[in-house]
């Protein structure tokens, strides 16, 4: 639980690495299309939908690549563009920066690749020592940090679907307690054979039938009361709610109480929500969606269901459902001052909202190229 | 009970934490009581390692936990559905409630936060899925291990198991610091109003892939884990798992419940420089965040507790950041992996544990296995024979993988009265300390505090 009495922090600008492609337009565009992204076939008999044509040497350089595993790469990406093309305004370089983000359990091939040739190997030590960094899950936000110089808290949050919302709530009490002012706050997972065969396993022969995705997003916070926030901010993250579900049958009562908070915690009508982003996918029933449904009364004027579209990416899914929100937004000018909800659930247990308020910010945009 | 919370009005004044309860599963021995015997005996956990085929290393000595029985502790949930790391950090969550003294009924009727760190999460796990593959492809790999490999459930499962539902329960990967990240998110959370309770900590259990990898860099020691030693050869891994009760003053007062020491801040950031590398400036910058956030000054910290961990890079870069911030007459700096080993996502939150074991019976536990201080560490590392101190301020290193640093402040709770002293709070001392580090400056937004609403945070 948590309720943020106002003051929450305020996204400012976000960046999306995507099976839509890699940056906030592809991701933006497919979203208001609403037409899934390429699936291929996957490990284990599942279907996945990978971020197309993504090369870390390519986009990221020669220097520092050599050894970095995917789910690195895609943050360090996104992370960057923050810095960048999608950038609002960067921060300072060399400051204390906060980064948060979010994972299931990092690189589940790196892990693994790194025990088979301890294992396989001549002898059991003969691994490769640039590649032990890369199987502890902290690797993305430190290596992030040290790309573009992120001196301030740095911390990595794990918590599957919902990792996230968890993200955004740590982000938030950073903020709070003073110990970071902008905080870039995200999720990123990336797709592998190794994710691929455990999550099938773990899923079961039919699974939920939603293929595999992959990405990351991250968010570019200020707090409320930084000067720019009223005026450039695209939205306001105005509640943080979380629960746990002994079991999926009571993701739906869990997370309705939830959003009960969510929407109690300050002048939230339910009448005043503009948009529920839930993270399951339509395959699967989506307890999600029938808690939003039992919490408003009703059916929100617009429903975004990124699974649908880029697949299952487990710790990189609530952050590009809020992108996706700030994305539909951006066309939608009705939009501005009305609230949307970002809901989680995971399959380990977690379940989250989030209650978004919209700034005029997200309408008109803060004026870069091709927003 | 603890039930002052939910109702605190926004604005008022931040409450003080404390800490009610502690569960231990580690190579000393289970629960507090035996914890403490063998931090003031000054034991060895190390012991040839078993949990994984140690056959073509050259040497395999580990602080394994032995003789540790899950279902003494995880009643609820079936143990074969919860990894090696998830079972430790269960059973010591259920030892910490049972501590502190606290109903589970009690607790599912507020709200709370779980909050456990990890540096592998269910890497042992992995290591078993990946030798199933290897020897017989990966349709054969246990879906019933497969499925219980996430992260999040080193937290989740406490909530399960304790029958919580109105809980945030998030894990916190931020590698060897990770219990003091753990320790600080509780505090927040406490300290703000937001829940009643947190309980929070870290979880490990040994794995052959790390093993390999510290074993690969030349930091597993052949024998002995011996930290600011002159013969230092470097870190033995370990396993195990610490959770604390974190709960405000006025609900522990409330409840009449046993207060270890108090949550006095903490400190975080970032070296954005080397991924396994300390970087001295930056270590000092996190201690002195962290004696900032708590209002006290470098001369006031009786007692460190290092990260410690025996390899010649962190021994001499540490003790090199403490005395950067204390001066050249440094607070006595203790090892506890010279006891427990490195136990990765666990040892800030056994550390922490320890420091306020510490404060409560008045003792400095050893760094054990010393022979010959190396000059380049040069402190007082209390070798191999506790002493009796009186520590009212005892400070926690945790440095992590990623330049992920993490320093936690602890406080001896006197109960109002004469002659009794407690740290004042944020603002209350002078840091122009000894040292040569670097606060942030003026007009460094690390350090501003929110103007709205920061009537939280009276000075």
């Amino acid at each position: 639980m948590t309720v943020i009495r106002g003051g929450g922090p305020v996204v400012m600008a976000w960046s999306a690495v995507s099976p839509f492609g890699i940056g906030a337009d592809p991701f933006g565009s497919g979203v208001r299309a609403g037409v899934p992204a390429q699936a291929g076939p996957g490990a284990g008999g599942g279907l996945v939908r990978s971020v197309p044509g993504f090369d870390a040497r390519a986009l990221l350089g020669r220097k520092g690549t050599r050894s970095m595993d995917r789910v690195t790469a895609l943050a360090v990406t996104a992370v960057g563009r923050l810095l960048g093309p999608d950038a609002w305004r960067p921060p300072a370089p060399g400051g204390p920066v906060a980064l948060v983000l979010g994972t299931t359990m990092g690189s589940a091939r790196s892990t693994m690749d790194f025990t088979r040739d301890s294992i396989t190997g001549d002898r059991p030590h003969l691994v490769d020592p640039a590649r032990f960094p890369n199987t502890v899950m902290n690797c993305a936000a430190g290596l992030s940090a040290i790309r573009y110089g992120l001196k301030g808290p740095n911390a990595t949050v794990a918590g599957g679907r919902a990792a996230g919302l968890l993200a955004l709530n740590y982000a938030r009490r950073l903020q709070r307690g003073g110990r970071a002012h902008t905080v870039l706050c995200g999720g990123a997972e990336e797709y592998s054979a190794a994710r691929g065969w455990l999550r099938r396993h773990a899923l079961g022969p039919d699974g939920d039938g939603a293929p595999a995705g992959e990405g990351c997003a991250v968010l570019h916070l200020e707090p409320s009361h930084a000067p720019e926030a009223g005026e450039h901010g695209l939205a306001e993250v105005a509640a943080l709610e979380f629960g746990v579900a002994a079991g999926p049958g009571e993701v739906r009562s869990v997370l309705a109480a939830c959003l009960r908070r969510a929407l109690a915690s300050g002048p939230f009508a339910p009448s005043d929500v503009w948009a529920a982003a839930t993270g399951g996918t339509a395959e699967a029933g989506d307890p999600e969606r029938a808690a939003v449904a039992d919490v408003l009364g009703r059916t929100p004027p617009v429903r975004i269901s990124c699974a649908d579209l880029v697949g299952d990416t487990s710790a990189a899914a609530a952050t590009l459902q809020i992108a996706a929100v700030l994305a539909t937004a951006r066309r939608t000018p009705a939009a501005v001052g009305r609230t949307a909800l970002v809901t989680s659930a995971d399959r380990d247990g977690t379940v989250g909202c989030a209650l978004l308020r919209l700034l005029p910010g997200a309408v008109r945009g803060w004026g870069v190229s091709s927003k | 009970m603890v039930s002052d919370g939910a109702g605190t009005p926004p604005g008022e004044a931040d409450r003080r934490v404390v800490l009610t309860g502690f569960g231990v599963v580690s190579s000393l021995g289970s629960g507090v009581a035996e914890f403490t015997a063998g931090l003031r005996a000054g034991r060895s956990g190390a012991r040839p390692i078993t949990v994984f085929d140690t056959e073509g290393f050259a040497h395999a000595v580990g602080c394994e936990v032995a003789d540790f029985t899950a279902e003494r502790w995880i009643k609820d949930l079936p143990v074969e559905s919860l990894g090696p790391a998830t079972r430790f950090a269960v059973s010591a969550a259920r030892m910490a409630v049972e501590d502190a003294g606290l109903d589970p009924a009690v607790l599912r009727r507020q709200h709370g936060m779980i909050c456990v760190g990890t540096t592998d999460g269910e890497s042992h796990d992995l290591d078993g899925l990946v030798a199933t593959e290897v020897a017989h492809g990966p349709e054969a790999m246990d879906p019933v291990v497969a499925g219980r490999i996430g992260a999040a459930r080193l937290s989740v499962a406490i909530a399960r198991e304790l029958g919580l539902s109105d809980v945030e329960a998030v894990t916190i990967p931020t590698a060897c610091a990770a219990g003091n990240y753990a320790i600080g998110y509780g505090y927040d959370a406490v300290r703000s109003g937001e829940v009643d309770f947190a309980l929070c900590g870290g979880a490990d259990a040994m794995c052959r892939k790390t093993f390999a990898g510290f074993y690969r860099l030349g930091t597993i020691a052949p024998d002995l884990c011996r930290p600011f030693d002159a013969d230092r050869a470097g870190i033995l891994t370990g396993e195990g798992a610490g959770v604390l009760v974190l709960e405000s003053l006025r609900s522990a007062l409330a409840r009449g419940a046993r207060i270890y020491a108090e949550v006095l801040g903490y400190g975080l950031n970032c070296d954005a420089y080397h991924q396994v590398a300390p970087d001295q400036g930056s270590v000092a910058r996190a201690m002195g965040l962290a004696l900032q956030d708590a209002g006290i000054a470098p001369h006031q910290v009786d007692l460190i507790s290092a990260h410690g961990t025996g390899t010649r890079a962190n021994d001499v870069t540490e003790t090199r950041a403490i005395r950067d911030v204390f001066g050249d007459d440094p607070p006595r700096t203790v090892a506890v992996k010279s006891m427990l080993g490195h136990t990765m996502g666990a040892a800030g939150a056994l550390s922490a544990i320890a420091c306020a074991l510490a404060i409560t019976h008045r003792f400095i536990p050893p760094t054990i296995n010393h022979r010959r201080t190396d000059p380049e560490c040069a402190i007082d590392c209390v070798p191999n024979e506790a002493v009796d101190a009186d520590l009212r301020v005892v400070q926690n290193n945790g440095l992590a993988f990623g330049g992920n640093n993490a320093v936690v402040l602890l406080g001896r709770y006197d109960p109002p009265g004469p002659g009794t002293h407690n740290p004042a709070g944020p603002g209350a001392y002078d840091l122009t300390g000894p040292g040569t580090y670097d606060l942030p400056g003026p007009g460094a937004t690390v350090r501003a505090r929110p103007p709205s609403p920061a009537s939280e945070h009276p000075s």
